[in-house]
């Protein structure tokens, strides 16, 4: 074919040609780089970094070890099995339902999802110890009854504190699935004899059975990665599970390989839990996406709406208001154990931690900036490959989604672990800069941004951008100009949202602070060593204030439930 | 005793009232339409009758028991009707046999006889090679049939349909139609069908309730809906018509000067006065050259336009000596050009005078 | 006022001002003096600490900042074992970030210096420490810095002072079950220290009989007063004697027990790392924790005095009356890691 009749190479080459492969790089810099590594590292002898499976042998070498993993195993799934007993006759009964008080519910979820789990682990410390917890002192003082009620101490205990503060996943996963199950397909059932349980049993539910599923599985991984809890309540319960058991492997020397290879079972298990995941929704279908004749109408339950809004009120109460109250009361306190009096009543925690505490304040202000750079970062990131993916604007599209999506299913810990395993030492050394706990952050929380930005991305039609791109506008430019001023809103919301679990996010942390870039969560974690509950609860109260500003901010910018929609 | 009936029944949410009074008795087996435009308050009368809606005055019955009335109503699953929905609410989580089966199974039948009305109920909507796919899996016609079988297998006593056609694109909908028809007359179940296109009603139905703003409108068969509409709405919303101004004088029904015979044979009472007749497109043939008949009325006329859309042609006709036009349509052969004079033949017959 | 306590307030405003000021305000000595100007270029000092409490720490870190003005004290406090494990860390990872590094198990400073990862020097204030603290190490590589007592305590309400134990081993008695709250050896390096001179004076079985009686296991030695303070258990064991009596000062029903076999002392070094990033903030620092400032700053929060020229806190047993039972830092060393796996076997955390 002749050069003249096509056009020149130049103005073939769109200049955004560029970024797409910084993006990529990005992507493996963020997210493959470090598994992999981390997969190599566990192959490597320590220092000489010979070939050897000896880290394998080393990590489940002792029965402890092996405990460890089982607990983990049991407790993910103890932990999401009671999420979804929790959640799930809420989400049905605010998206499906008649049932009073459903601002209340939300606002319920809400907080229980702000609240950092490593609060309410201290929280329900102070509420369920056996001895001295507030409900077992007011049990033996109204029964007089000897042994106590409830022990946050127990393997049970820990599951459930954990519970507590994952429902809302489960919630908001169920809750949006629902939402989109036309009212015929409850109608359906009635007319051929169904009521009202039998068609939520044997239809509404089925219905909502992947969303079910996921929210389980995202909670079994979510608590096989948590620290803050497993050290805060699982050491005195003398459960050992796989992240202190990672910790201890860090104790010198630092044994990242033993670690490493110690880690990769957590990945292997996600692994298997997606292809069950896939094989049990094979052919089914789910949610009907035959959304035409969609009418919603809340199904009437009678009295049966109090018994509901009962287990609403219940959740709420143990998720939120009383271990809020107990921490309130606690960073109150002279001595938290003398219980609600007037002398007792000081500020001097506040005073400690607001103006005497070296870190605090360094620590308040690293939350506040590594949350934001990582929002921002992993906004960016995700709303760029959600516009390639959605646009199919290159062949390995789909490849840059899966990318993003993957730090969704792993373990925040073995994040950490690969992070540290790459980037910590040389080449990099950046362990103890504000960058590597950065980028940490902006890769674990990626799959949040990238999931509302393909939302609002599928939401904008490419005409709109077409139509300023015809007038002479480049791809970037009208992304610039018009794209991205009408993704605004969800842009703003998803960035928020990271915003806030990054403020509380401990387990990816804990491995990768310095002495100069501790978090908020770190400090509250360290402080919790020191057994002085009421500085902890009011460093907790800060924190809560923090966050408390910032979802008010969101919600007067986004709209009220922005945390919890799920476009 | 009428297999359903309705009485007085009455929707209004506020002061909005979507239905308003319908009054409607349906015979055991007979199929009745609920035809009108969207927002006529048809969906709301048969959601009514399934029970999803309390209706704020009048009465439902089936066999002699009332079902509904305002602060008293069965809930749908103790009525043993059964319902088909425009967006079929087929089970997507279920297969074939397990979405036919599930009304069975609550009524608690032996399984094997479960079993056995399924396989039957499923060659009779010709399903039986699929009963293990899921809905995913089929067509949208197929589904449809699901939908069918679903309803029909449990042997309601009503079955409603709520526009179970209009997912469907136009060559399926209509082979649909005749299957709907055909269920019927095998299984003959009292059925209410709710649509907004008369094709489909008039296809399958033994009578059609065409409803306008809340109210039922003319309740009649088919062809009389056609030729003879009551209102001035039905003469218009079934099939399309020149509605005239014209008088009764002396008993004749006179449309300008023309006399269109004594207007007894039109409607049963008509006093001397101004009436609005409906004049359908089909009672009227064009001719080149004068026809005889005793039975029709022979006027000269002009083409005045004319469309081609296919199946016929539209022409709008002037009478000489009059300022009407009308519109008459005639198959494709009869190809009369703009500005002919032509002869136009009328059959009274079809004539109805319209309140 | 909203209910502040407005004496108590004064009262610690008061002796931290004063007691600030008095320091900050007494003249440098000459070692010090040559040291200032250094420290003052390189601006700050990052002190990984695990010896005294936060509040202590705390204390002892603006001390520092408000006696050499423009040297920052970045305190980084965490229970002993995860400190070390920090510094582990930053080795590993080929970042230097400590300064100063402050332990109670003084096993880590033996390590460390066969690592050759410590720096020699001898501040010329520690000439003035407690004749048994004057010199750790032969060689100059680390200091006293730290006089931990860990002894046992209990809840007067739950356990009174004639039921209370009064030696190691009668914790070992089966009426103790459910009752007793300790560290971990894991976390914190005294409870380290506590297990080895347990194991070496009564055996190996001394954890496992311990275990039977199920004691609540917090992480570090402060575990147990919290546990105290709260009711939850009515004795602590190998609780530090400084956050017992801090605890008692604020109106919890806590009283000390000096077991009858002897205290655990804890005679802590602090040293600086060979790279640290602040070499002469690092020794300054050295100069002031061997210095009577941070002896004074500490003692507010009734941690002992490592120099004879600045009192014992209130309410602790002078010195001379009590038994101190400690292993030594080469002990330590082998010993601790040993029984902290120990531990982990029969604890299973």
């Amino acid at each position: 074919m002749s050069a003249a009749l096509r056009p020149s190479r130049l103005r073939l080459l769109e200049p955004v040609m560029l970024l797409w492969l910084a993006l990529i790089a990005a992507l493996l810099v963020l997210v493959a780089g470090p598994l992999l590594k981390m997969v190599l590292v566990s192959f490597e002898m320590q220092e000489t970094g010979e070939f050897t499976f000896q880290n394998y042998l080393t990590a489940y070498g002792r029965q402890r070890y092996l405990d460890a993993l089982r607990n983990s195993l049991l407790l993910g799934a103890l932990a999401a099995a009671m999420s979804v007993v929790i959640a799930v006759p809420m989400a049905w009964a605010v998206s499906r339902t008649d049932m009073p008080g459903k601002g209340f519910t939300w606002a319920m979820v809400l907080a229980a999802f702000v609240m950092p789990p490593y609060l309410g682990a201290i929280g329900w410390i102070l509420l369920a110890g056996p001895n001295s917890g507030w409900i077992n002192v007011t049990w033996r003082a109204l029964t007089g009854a000897t042994e106590p009620l409830v022990n946050v101490y127990t393997f049970t205990g820990m599951a459930f504190v954990i519970a507590l503060h994952s429902f809302p996943l489960v919630f908001i996963f169920v809750k949006s699935a629902l939402d989109l199950i036309s009212s015929e397909m409850e109608d359906a059932a009635n007319i051929l004899g169904g009521g009202t349980w039998t068609t939520m049993r044997r239809v509404t539910l089925p219905l909502v059975w992947p969303s079910i599923l996921g929210g389980f599985i995202l909670i079994f991984l979510e608590t096989i990665a948590l620290f803050g809890t497993p050290a805060i309540i699982g050491i005195p319960a003398r459960i050992n599970v796989v992240t202190t058991q990672l910790w201890q492997f860090f104790e010198d020397p630092v044994r990242v390989e033993v670690a490493a290879a110690y880690a990769i079972p957590l990945l292997l298990i996600t692994v298997g839990l997606i292809a069950v995941q896939k094989l049990m929704l094979a052919r089914k279908g789910f949610v009907s996406q035959t959304g035409k004749g969609g009418e919603r109408r809340e199904v009437k339950l009678g009295p049966w709406r109090w018994v509901l809004f009962g287990w609403c009120l219940t959740v709420g109460l143990l998720a939120v208001v009383k271990p809020l109250l107990v921490l309130l009361q606690a960073s109150f306190a002279k001595a938290w154990g003398r219980g609600f009096s007037l002398d007792n009543l000081t500020l001097r925690n506040y005073r400690f931690i607001l103006f005497e505490h070296d870190m605090a304040p360094q620590s308040v202000w690293n939350t506040v900036w590594f949350s934001a750079a990582s929002a921002t970062i992993a906004v960016i990131l995700a709303l760029l490959v959600a516009y390639i993916v959605i646009r199919r604007l290159m062949r390995f599209a789909d490849a840059l989604g899966f990318l993003a999506m993957a730090p969704f299913v792993i373990p925040g810990i073995v994040m950490a672990i690969g992070f540290y395993a790459a980037y910590a030492g040389p080449p990099l050394s950046l362990y103890g800069s504000g960058l590597l706990i950065i980028l940490a952050f902006a890769a674990r929380f990626l799959p949040i941004a990238y999931a509302s930005s393909q939302a609002a991305m599928r939401a904008v039609h490419p005409e709109m951008e077409e139509a300023a791109r015809i007038l002479g506008s480049g791809r970037l430019h009208a992304i610039r100009k018009v794209t991205a001023p009408l993704l605004k809103t969800s842009l703003l919301g998803g960035w928020l949202v990271v915003f806030i679990v990054a403020s509380r996010e401990l387990s990816a942390a804990i491995f990768l602070v310095g002495p100069r870039t501790r978090t908020m969560s770190v400090l509250l974690y360290d402080l919790t060593e020191q057994g002085n509950f009421e500085v902890v609860a009011a460093f907790g109260g800060v924190l809560l204030v923090i966050t408390m500003v910032i979802v008010g901010i969101g919600m007067k910018l986004v709209g009220r439930d922005f945390m919890l929609r799920r476009e | 005793m009428p297999r359903l009936t309705l009485t007085g029944l009455t929707k209004a949410y506020g002061r909005l009232t979507v239905v308003d009074r319908v009054d409607l008795t349906l015979e055991e087996g007979e199929f009745v339409s609920l035809l009108g435009p969207s927002g006529c308050g048809k969906t709301t009368t048969l959601r009514m009758i399934a029970g999803f809606v309390d209706p704020t005055g009048g009465t439902i019955s089936v066999d002699g028991a009332v079902l509904s009335a305002p602060g008293a109503v069965v809930p749908p699953e103790r009525r043993g009707m059964s319902m088909i929905f425009q967006s079929y609410a087929i089970w997507p989580n279920m297969t074939v046999e397990e979405n036919v089966a599930f009304g069975l199974k609550l009524r608690r039948l032996p399984g094997d006889e479960v079993k056995r009305r399924v396989r039957e109920m499923l060659a009779v909507v010709k399903l039986d090679q699929l009963a293990h796919r899921y809905p995913a899996e089929l067509s949208g016609g197929q589904q449809q049939r699901v939908a069918l079988a679903r309803a029909i297998v449990v042997k309601p006593s009503v079955l409603l349909l709520d526009e179970p056609l209009s997912n469907l694109d136009a060559n399926l909908r209509e082979e649909m139609r005749f299957e709907i028809r055909r269920l019927h007359d095998e299984f003959r179940i009292t059925t209410v069908y709710v649509t907004h296109d008369q094709a489909e009603a008039m296809a399958t139905s033994d009578r059609i309730a065409v409803m306008n703003q809340g109210r039922i409108e003319q309740v009649d068969a088919p062809h009389l809906l056609y030729t003879k509409p009551r209102t001035r709405f039905v003469a218009g919303f079934v099939g399309r018509t020149n509605l005239l101004e014209a008088r009764v004088e002396g008993g004749r029904l006179m449309l300008e000067a023309l006399d269109l015979g004594p207007a007894a044979a039109v409607a049963p009472v008509a006093a001397d006065g101004p009436v609005l007749i409906s004049l359908r497109p089909q009672a009227m043939t064009i001719h080149e050259a004068a026809p005889d008949g005793p039975a029709t009325l022979v006027l000269p006329a002009t083409i005045a336009e004319r469309t081609y859309l296919g199946e016929s042609w539209d022409y709008v006709v002037a009478p000489e000596g009059t300022g009407l036009r009308l519109r008459v349509a005639a198959p494709p052969l009869e190809a009369h050009d703009s500005g002919r004079p032509v002869w136009l033949a009328l059959d009274p017959r079809q004539v109805a005078i319209v309140a | 006022m909203f209910l502040i306590d407005r004496r108590q307030m004064l009262a610690l405003a008061a002796w931290s001002a004063a007691a600030t000021k008095a320091w900050a305000q007494s003249p440098l000595t000459t070692a010090e003096h040559a040291l200032y100007d250094a420290a003052r270029r390189e601006g700050e000092i990052t002190w990984y600490s695990g010896q005294y409490s936060a509040d202590a720490s705390e204390a002892a870190g603006r001390a520092f900042t408000a006696r050499y003005p423009g040297v920052r004290c970045n305190v980084v406090r965490s229970t002993s074992q995860v400190a070390f494990q920090r510094l582990s860390q930053d080795q590993r990872a080929g970042v230097a970030q400590c300064d100063v590094f402050s332990s109670t198990n003084g096993g880590h400073y033996i390590q460390l210096k066969r690592q050759n990862r410590l720096m020699q020097f001898r501040p010329a204030s520690a000439d003035g420490l407690l004749p048994m603290l004057r010199q750790a190490d032969p060689d100059n590589y680390f200091q006293s810095s730290f006089l931990g007592i860990y002894l046992m305590a209990h809840n007067t309400r739950l356990v009174s002072e004639a039921d209370a134990p009064q030696s190691w081993t009668d914790i070992l008695d089966p009426k103790w079950r459910d009752k007793l709250a300790v560290g971990h050896p894991g976390f914190s390096g005294a409870i380290g220290l506590w297990a080895l001179q347990m194991r070496t004076m009564f055996g190996p079985d001394y954890l496992r009989r311990f275990e039977r009686n199920k004691p609540q296991v917090g992480r570090s030695s402060i575990d147990p007063v919290t546990m105290m303070n709260a009711g939850e258990r009515g004795v602590g064991v190998a609780v530090p004697s400084a956050s017992t009596l801090f605890a008692m000062s604020r109106g919890n029903p806590l009283k000390l027990i000096y077991p009858t076999e002897g205290v655990i002392a804890a005679l802590s070094p602090s040293a600086i790392i060979r790279n640290a990033p602040h070499p002469n903030a690092a020794k300054l620092f050295m100069e002031f924790t061997c210095g009577p400032a941070l002896s004074i700053a500490v003692r507010e929060l009734f941690n002992e005095s490592i120099r004879p020229d600045v009192q014992p806190p209130e309410g602790s047993r002078p010195l001379d009356q009590v038994r101190m039972l400690a292993p030594s830092l080469e002990e330590a060393e082998r010993g601790v890691p040993e029984v902290r796996e120990q531990w982990r076997e029969i604890f299973g955390v």
